[in-house]
């Protein structure tokens, strides 16, 4: 599913009286206006408000990285950005990384390929982090890529199969 | 006062007073948001809450032949990116290296690991070791330079009041071509980690007569501040760099620590920690290997 198939205003917290403040933004190639209030996390509004569950709400402490997206091409956790603070960016979550509509990035696919998605918890974030990786350096070594994946945990795969289907996409 | 949280985005350090000059609420400036959202987990927002990332005066670097200026809202990424940075204070850019994952860089920024004052933010013995100065633009629109030493002033604390802002640091290149410097911290593990001890060394190398002189040690997270360590830097005095030396050094760490935090931890886990960590400066500074000074290895 893409941004635009959802509605674009939701109220964010229905109910409370915090003011709201109006945001625009541009979200998986949408341009957005959000209402959100002061302390509303970027994560909790990403999901609540358009819907974008891929990405998780793990530890909300910066140290699991299941929240990963990007913003201005830069992989950061969404946990630890207050929604008003991203009036005018450009976001990226894993919903908007298909290559077109129904089909998966070469990046995605490698993940499939490799086996590096289990429970799958960890893979939007997994995959955003690497993305983030490859914009800057589109052919890290296996060093580079563990050390942009830190911020990203794994329970299952044992991380291997993630460096490897990495890897396969930037070699190429 | 008001009964819900307000949020505010200036544009620029004008807007920054405006805001701030006027208001009677308390203030949060958040920038990377890496300790401040987390602290406010299970505590209270403030009145106001000023975002200080669009503000395109606090984001830049400038390195020249005698000075370097940083904005208080430049991230770790950046710094860890800046070839100026990297080559006039490879010691700031290492350190920045090391923050937190690639995400908490991208958002974690100098401005934000001064006024956190967390014992152990890693940028701050490399800032004390560096002598830089802080730019604040006090809540009334003054502005003062400030000591490092009168900013950060205790565990978490810092003599900022409500709506002060950093703006940036300066320090003057006042040491030649000739100065090194490094950076390394320890933690539970490799990456991601809080340090559990870190330390940041500058003196200027005559490589020809192999001596350093003007050398600074600062070791961070043995305190509630980064605490300059005069006997370490005593050892260096009149000596050439050699294994000797570094066995000296490496036994003066050990007691320095053992004196600042003192069964903290197990003895042996923390010998061999700081030797390790001692290693690494003298590898990253002096660009050779020495090896452990033997007497202080206990077996496992
Ligand atoms: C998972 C994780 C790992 C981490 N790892 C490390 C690490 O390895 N090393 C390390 O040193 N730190 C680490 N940190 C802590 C944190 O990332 C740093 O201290 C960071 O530099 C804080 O900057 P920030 O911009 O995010 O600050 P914010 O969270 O935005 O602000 C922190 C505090 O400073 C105030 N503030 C921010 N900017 C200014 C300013 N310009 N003037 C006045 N007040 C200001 C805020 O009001 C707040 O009180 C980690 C944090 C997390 C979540
Ligand atoms: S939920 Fe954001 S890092 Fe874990
Ligand atoms: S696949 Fe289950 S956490 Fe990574």
């Amino acid at each position: 599913m893409l941004a635009k198939d959802f509605p674009q205003f939701r109220p964010v917290l229905p109910g409370t009286r915090d003011a709201a403040i109006a945001i625009t933004l541009n979200v998986n190639d949408q341009d957005q206006v959000l209402y959100v209030t002061a302390s509303d996390k970027l994560s909790r509004v990403l999901r609540r408000s358009l819907d974008l569950t891929g990405l998780k709400e793990g530890c909300l402490e910066g140290e699991c990285g299941a929240c990963t997206v990007l913003i201005n091409d830069e992989p950061v956790n969404s946990c630890l950005v207050l929604a008003f603070q991203v009036q005018g960016k450009r976001i990226l979550t894993i919903e908007g990384m298909e290559a077109s509509e129904g089909r998966l990035s070469r990046l995605q696919q490698a993940f499939l390929d490799k086996g590096a998605v289990q429970c799958g918890f960890c893979t939007p974030g997994m995959v955003l982090s690497a993305q983030g990786l490859l914009n800057r350096n589109p052919h890290p070594d296996e060093a580079e890529i563990r050390h942009a994946l830190a911020g990203n945990l794994c329970r299952c795969t044992g991380f291997q199969s993630i460096v490897e289907a990495i890897k396969s996409v930037a070699v190429q | 006062m008001t009964d819900f949280v307000r949020a505010a985005r200036p544009n620029d350090l004008g807007d920054v007073t405006a805001i701030t000059g006027r208001s009677t609420g308390s203030i949060a400036f958040i920038a990377g948001g890496t300790d401040l959202i987390i602290a406010h987990e299970n505590l209270p927002w403030p009145d106001l809450i000023i975002d200080i990332t669009g503000i395109a005066e606090l984001d830049f670097v400038d390195v020249t032949e005698t000075a370097v200026q940083i904005g208080a809202a430049t991230t770790m990424s950046t710094l860890d990116r800046h070839k100026g940075i990297r080559k006039s204070l490879p010691l700031l850019a290492q350190a920045s290296a090391q923050v937190g994952s690639a995400q908490i860089r991208n958002r974690a920024t100098i401005g934000g690991n001064i006024a956190s004052a967390v014992p152990a933010g890693d940028l701050l013995p490399v800032l004390k070791c560096l002598e830089v100065r802080i730019e604040i633009l006090r809540h009334d629109g003054r502005t003062e330079v400030l000591e490092f030493d009168d900013v950060v002033v205790g565990s978490g604390e810092t003599s900022l009041g409500n709506g002060d802002l950093i703006t940036g640091i300066v320090l003057p290149l006042k040491h030649g071509a000739n100065r090194i410097s490094a950076f390394a911290k320890i933690g539970m593990r490799e990456v991601l980690t809080i340090a559990r001890l870190n330390m940041a060394i500058a003196a200027n190398y005559d490589q020809a007569a192999n001596r350093v002189s003007d050398i600074r040690v600062v070791a961070g997270a043995v305190g509630p501040l980064p605490l300059r360590l005069p006997a370490v830097e005593a050892v260096f005095q009149g000596r050439v760099i050699d294994q000797s030396l570094a066995d000296d050094f490496l036994n003066a760490l050990v007691s320095e620590i053992d004196n600042a935090i003192p069964g903290r931890y197990s003895q042996s886990y923390k010998r061999r920690a700081i030797i390790g960590l001692g290693l690494d400066l003298l590898r990253d500074l002096f660009d050779r290997e020495f090896s452990p000074a033997l007497p202080l290895m206990e077996p496992v």
